[in-house]
């Protein structure tokens, strides 16, 4: 960075309401750390904040008296019963082949969003299922998942799932629901279906598509309308544009040498986004055995809001929405790939966005076929068509690009709209079209107006209220039903249900297919028989042949030879790209894009979505109007201050959040919230609703924003389990020591060099930390002779901060949540966290890094040394254990655990609603554990992991179950073949033991082995030059290390991490340490 | 004026008073150190079965294996209550009538389970796993005792987490080759040398863990 690139950097700093960055911090949190409020101080220095070690703020005296009865129950309890009460033992009438009880079983299948399959192996216990994960052997997938694939296995559970049929309200069943049809389907048959209308949410698959077929075939006139909130119209609608049809865009990330997205979230939000996480990856590992050589994956993103994908950019350009389809257009006109493009001349450029715009001009020329170039599905069509235009001028199509024909498209929700007078009856097929449409069309209105209607709803949401005044049927979860799907590659996917519905036959549970199947009054109308029948004739198979084809498909999860072909050589009509509409611009404009956790809203009542902190903001339940700490300043708005937002659609009251690293001019708002209580018990109430200001056919706009009185109350994780390696008291107390000095001797928590420092130290991340002591104050545990060293290595390089993770563990380990009021508390309880660092002024960050923390196993732990009754202790493979049995809440260890790591069971938050409510007492009506359906979210409970009482201190076991699952095969399989007299001893293969984590990650950022076998994955990651401990400093030896990050940027910057050379302190032991 | 004065006698009863005072937190804690302990609370407990099932004969006497039955106790943790069906493969033919036999018949036509009553139950949060036991050279008997001269199962040992360790702190006594596993009246105390079970713990690197991990998760 030159003087005055810098010097644009500091005036911006100083416009923002806060000091500058203190010298020799690299990264920071938030805004409060920068400004060192007291709520940040209380969670730096704290392991829980001022007041959260106390069990409420109910009245003590009431809190006394109900303690005084639980003691007096405890009395009589005890004397009367000395057995726990009886259990039984329920065996199956009929054998089952090859069913081992107690052993879970996996069934491929897949889970549609937007249309698109998602590959998915679900996890059944004894005919239950409790985990999801991605289906490593479909063709489209690369392993992991993504949070909101392992967050679907709650929604099967949802204790607000409909549970019946109902006609104006009134419980009906569906073999009434079959009656009232065949008498009005008949009256439809004389009109040849006039009238009747399909209002459906994007569907995909073979046999979806037949039975839309056979509907239209007994009803001519039919019309069939598909609402996509998040669907792929603007991609369509770009390649249209670009190539004369609609397309489907397949990019490969691993191929391409330079990436560049024009407000494109692929590595969230995009139904392949694990595939292409995966593939990204991929050339952002360093991999060459000569760190002289390596090379990786240079990323540019040009974005309004923060997205995941922006925060792991190696350049960022944030401007408002309009000005991206602007720069995308200059970006071609200088390429030459689009000339005279509209609105090229629009790009309106600050001086080091002008640097960036250079450079990603240079890389792109020189990456020529290894270029890719991508626009996000908010982006209008235009954006599309350029990104098409670049790829194919560039050469890319063909290698880091394909396309596939899209999709059949059919009108949308706002030829819906204008429709809906003429509709006599109307079917609508999930979705939610009465919330997640633009407000501003009025369909629920629309909906209440129409006679006869037929709504096939999950919940009692928004719709299905619309639709009251007919009937409700309930759908089936993807689990219960049969079906297939199309991933995005094209590939058929069956869709195998594992689970009969949990409502009963007669009260619905039917899949969108059976509810077509019905109204086109065809047989067979299971869906079983008639899937079978779609696949049947599409492979021409029958018999034996069929039976085989089809077994092999159940268990690979697919049908082979379904991908479409894909298309390359296509001629762009670069004119027609040219004249492309463009984007409204404003003032101030407004951005909308679908929710890292909720999606379009569909996800809202899993609880588990609705914890997890935003990749971005941190935020759990709820979203915020994003906005610059610049804009908030000028505007007299701090985070949390209300504003109400007006554009052509309508106006919303939502709460700020102040963002650094958002663009100056404009805001943006997360689609999926402010939801009433057709919600659900857990969405109700929950953030502000993005589709009230949504203009029909545009995720962007001109608005305008007024403040508003009042505050808001959010509850988010950005300070929660702050760590400082280097406190200013420390400074402060000691003048003599030098600030800068410790600074630079005490290493960063995420290390991080760019990819010309790596080539000259690839052991850059060595040289940060100044070990002072190698002595350990207490006497080190004695871990000699050890069969496994159980390790793990984390890659920053990789780890994108999709939270995939978190959630995995979640559903593997039996976490729960704890509702936003305790949050706000720092009572969450994830065992990881994913910390989300900025770096750089605070008005403009110049990068962002995400740290993935869990318990880091330390050899010599602290918390072991502090607990009274030895709860937390090490096991001979190094592992240190959690006994919840002889945990008795004293919360030591928690103090003394330096990462952070431990949560600690203030409720029984299985026990406890997780509403929004404060005051611990009222906790009625349970949610999680009473009886009824409302029993179903135990099912979810994966019985190889203790259910933890309130009182008990929890953390990250390195998946101890798993672990120990894969010890007792291997040894059985040993001793079996006759133990030391086969062979000499037993071993577990390397890769046989995956964490949860491990195998929910997308980028493969996680390793999980045995330090002791020197050719483990994770052996040779721990000896990589860039590999380092976390607080190394502190002498705790961990199992966890991390893999430090290599970026790429484009333009030079000073090192804001105090230097990667060899300075006097700079080594630490680490040559001795792996030899 | 009459004061209440203690009789003379009670001077002689004052120091048994002193000495029961002094015993009597001492037979408190003997009382409930007994009356909880897993060993009087657990062994014997003998629940009544929906059907009088008797593995004395089953076992002891027609010499049934018994992973005829238990199917997964050598593959998997649990070992598994056989399937009705399992029942029936005999029961079609011997004792059809059996009024005994009444609700295995019923399940068998209705496809509904029997309700066994559970014998062993471990606490929720120990994970114990059969097959890592009795592919080591342990057998069945060492915790069930004699089930094949059970008419009635009950509970033979106290399953507490004591009790576990006493045999992993010191488990070569109790190994025996594997295909003796299920030989419930075959001793290996008396039958094998010291020397022989120590080659057998040799033989199968028998370390048992203490470890908490191990059990608890």
């Amino acid at each position: 960075m030159d003087q005055t690139t810098s010097s644009t950097c500091e005036t911006r700093a100083a416009e923002a309401p806060s000091a500058p960055v203190p010298t020799g911090r690299a990264h920071w949190r938030s805004v409060e750390e920068l400004q060192q409020t007291p709520e940040f101080r209380s969670f730096l220095d704290r392991e829980f904040p001022e007041g959260a070690s106390e069990a409420s703020e109910e009245d003590r005296r009431q809190f006394i008296k109900v303690m005084g009865a639980s003691f007096a129950l405890a009395g009589v309890a005890s004397s009367g019963c000395l057995r726990w009460p009886e259990t039984k033992i329920v065996p199956a009438a009929r054998g089952q082949e090859n069913r081992v009880a107690g052993h879970p079983v996996s069934f491929a299948t897949c889970l549609q969003v937007d249309g698109v399959a998602v590959p998915a192996m679900a996890t059944s216990y004894e005919g239950r299922p409790i985990k999801l994960d991605g289906n490593e052997r479909h063709p489209s997938a690369s392993g992991g998942s993504s949070a909101m694939t392992q967050a679907r296995i709650l929604e099967l559970y949802d204790p607000d799932r409909i549970r019946s049929t109902t006609q104006k309200g009134a419980p009906s069943s569906l073999p009434e629901f079959d009656g009232w049809w065949s008498t009005h389907a008949n009256a439809l048959r004389a009109k040849q279906g006039e009238g009747l209308a399909i209002l459906s949410e994007a569907i995909g698959g073979d046999v979806h598509a037949r039975a839309l077929e056979l509907v239209t075939k007994a009803f001519p006139k039919a019309r069939l309308y598909v609402h996509a909130p998040a669907g792929q119209s603007a991609e369509q609608a770009g390649t249209a544009i670009a190539f004369g049809a609609a397309k489907r865009v397949l990019p490969d990330f691993g191929k391409a040498k330079v990436v560049v997205s024009f407000g494109s979230d692929f590595l969230a939000d995009h139904p392949a986004s694990v595939r292409f996480a995966g593939d990204y990856a991929k050339g952002r590992r360093l991999d060459s055995t000569d760190p002289k050589q390596q090379q990786i994956t240079r990323l540019y993103s040009i974005e309004s809001r923060l997205s995941l994908t922006g925060m792991n950019a190696d350049e960022r350009i944030a401007v408002k929405p309009s000005q991206v389809q602007a720069i995308a257009a200059m970006v071609a006109d200088r390429l030459g790939a689009v000339p005279g493009c509209a609105t090229a001349a629009d790009a309106k450029l600050d001086e080091q966005a002008t640097k960036v715009v250079d450079a990603l001009l240079k890389d792109l020329k020189d990456a020529g076929p290894r270029a890719l170039v991508v626009a996000g599905p908010t982006q209008p069509a235009a954006v599309h068509a350029i990104a098409c235009a670049i790829n194919q001028k560039l050469g890319g199509a063909g290698t880091t690009v394909t396309y596939i024909p899209a999709p059949a498209a059919a009108p949308g929700i706002v030829e819906f709209a204008r429709d809906a007078a003429s509709i006599d009856t109307l079917v609508v097929l999930g979705g939610n079209p009465a919330y997640d449409a633009p407000a501003s069309l009025g369909v629920a209105a629309l909906i209440a107006k129409i006679p006869n209607v037929v709504r096939l709803a999950y919940r009692n949401d928004e719709s299905s209220v619309a639709c009251g005044h007919g009937w409700v049927i309930a759908a089936a979860h993807p689990l219960e039903c049969w079906g297939d799907g199309a991933s995005w590659d094209g590939t058929l996917s069956i869709q195998q249900p594992l689970i009969l519905p949990m409502m009963g036959a007669e009260a619905g549970g039917l899949s969108a297919v059976e509810l077509l199947l019905r109204v086109a009054g065809h047989e067979p109308r299971t869906a079983y028989d008639f899937t079978r029948q779609v696949y049947a004739r599409k492979s021409g198979l029958a018999g034996a042949d069929f039976e085989v084809a089809w077994r092999a498909a159940l268990s690979e999860g697919w049908w082979p030879g379904t991908n479409a072909k894909s298309q390359s050589a296509l001629a762009v009509d670069a004119a027609k790209v040219a004249a492309a509409p463009v984007s409204a611009a404003g003032d101030v404009e407004l951005s909308l894009f679908f929710d890292s956790k909720v999606h379009d809203g569909r996800f809202a009542n899993l609880g588990w979505m609705q914890e997890l902190p935003d990749v971005v903001t941190k935020i759990t339940w709820d979203n915020a109007l994003l906005m610059s700490p610049s804009m908030a300043t000028s505007m007299g708005l701090k985070a949390a201050s209300m504003v109400r937002v007006k554009t052509a659609g309508g106006s919303v009251v939502a709460a700020v959040w102040v963002l650094p690293g958002h663009a100056e001019g404009c805001v943006s708002l997360a689609l999926g919230y402010g939801r009433g209580a057709p919600a659900g018990r857990l969405a109700e109430g929950c953030g502000f609703d993005g589709y009230a200001v949504m203009v029909p056919g545009a995720f962007s706009s001109a608005c305008e924003l007024t403040k508003e009185s009042g505050t808001y109350e959010f509850a988010h994780t950005q300070d929660h389990g702050a760590i400082n390696p280097f406190d200013a008291t420390v400074s402060a107390l000691k003048p003599n020591v030098p600030a800068d000095g410790v600074a630079e001797r005490l290493g960063g928590l995420v290390r991080e060099a760019t990819l010309g420092e790596y080539r000259d130290h690839p052991d850059f991340a060595k040289h940060r930390v100044h070990v002072v002591h190698r002595l350990s104050l207490w006497e080190e545990t004695n871990l000699d002779g050890a069969k496994f060293r159980w390790a793990m290595s984390v890659d920053l390089g990789t780890c994108t901060g999709c939270s995939a993770c978190v959630t995995a563990c979640q559903a593997e380990n039996n976490i729960p949540i704890v509702g936003k009021a305790m949050v706000k508390r720092g009572r969450e309880m994830h065992w990881m966290r994913i910390d989300r660092y900025f770096k750089g002024p605070q008005g403009s960050p110049t990068g962002f890094a995400v740290q993935p923390v869990t318990c880091m196993q330390c050899e010599n732990a602290p918390c072991e040394q502090v607990c009274p009754v030895a709860a937390t202790v090490h096991d001979e493979d190094g592992l240190n254990s959690m006994v919840y049995n002889r945990c008795i809440g004293t919360r030591y260890c928690s103090n003394n655990c330096p990462y952070k790591v431990r949560r600690f069971n203030f409720f029984n938050y299985h026990k406890r609603t997780p509403d929004r409510q404060e005051g611990i007492l009222k906790t009625q009506p349970e949610y999680y554990i009473s009886e009824g359906p409302d029993r179903w979210l135990q099912l979810q409970f994966n019985p190889d992991v203790t259910v933890r009482i309130r009182g008990v201190m929890e953390k990250c076991t390195f998946c101890v179950q798993r672990i120990n699952r894969a010890r007792i095969e291997a040894k059985n399989e040993w001793a079996r073949k006759g133990g030391s007299a086969g062979s000499p001893d037993w071993k577990v293969a390397d890769g046989a033991i995956v964490t949860a984590c491990q195998q929910a990650c997308p980028s493969g950022a996680i390793v999980f082995g045995d330090l002791n076998d020197p050719n483990s994955k994770v052996s040779r990651l721990h000896r990589q030059p860039t590999s380092y401990q976390m607080l190394e400093e502190l002498n705790t030896k961990t199992r966890l290390r991390y893999v430090a990050r290599v970026t790429n940027p484009a333009i030079e910057r000073p090192s804001a991490d105090g230097g990667h050379g060899h300075g006097t302190h700079g080594h630490d032991a680490h040559d001795k340490e792996h030899s | 004026m009459s004061r209440f004065l203690f009789p003379r006698w009670s001077n002689a009863v004052l120091p048994l008073v002193a000495v029961g005072g002094a015993i009597a937190p001492l037979y408190i804690v003997f009382l409930i150190a007994y009356a909880w302990s897993p060993k009087t609370i657990e062994v014997g407990y003998k629940p009544t079965q929906p059907v009088p099932y008797s593995h004395a004969l089953h076992v002891g006497q027609l010499g049934l294996d018994c992973r005829y039955c238990h199917t997964t106790v050598d593959r998997a943790a649990h070992a598994s209550v056989p399937a009705t069906q399992t029942c029936m493969n005999c029961h079609t033919q011997v004792q059809k009538d059996s009024p005994k036999l009444k609700p295995v018949r019923e399940s068998y036509a209705s496809g509904l389970s029997v309700l066994w009553t559970r014998v062993h139950d471990l606490p929720d949060y120990s994970y114990f796993d059969h097959s890592a036991h009795v592919n080591r050279g342990v057998s069945c008997v060492e915790c069930h005792g004699r089930v094949d001269q059970m008419e009635v199962v009950q509970k033979a040992a106290p399953m507490s987490m004591g009790w576990c360790l006493e045999c992993h702190r010191n488990p070569t006594d109790n190994l025996r080759p594997l295909d003796r596993i299920t030989q419930l009246s075959w001793d290996q105390r008396t039958e094998m040398t010291a020397e022989e079970r120590e080659a057998l713990k040799k033989l199968y690197h028998i370390s048992p863990s203490e470890n908490c991990s191990t059990c608890h998760r």
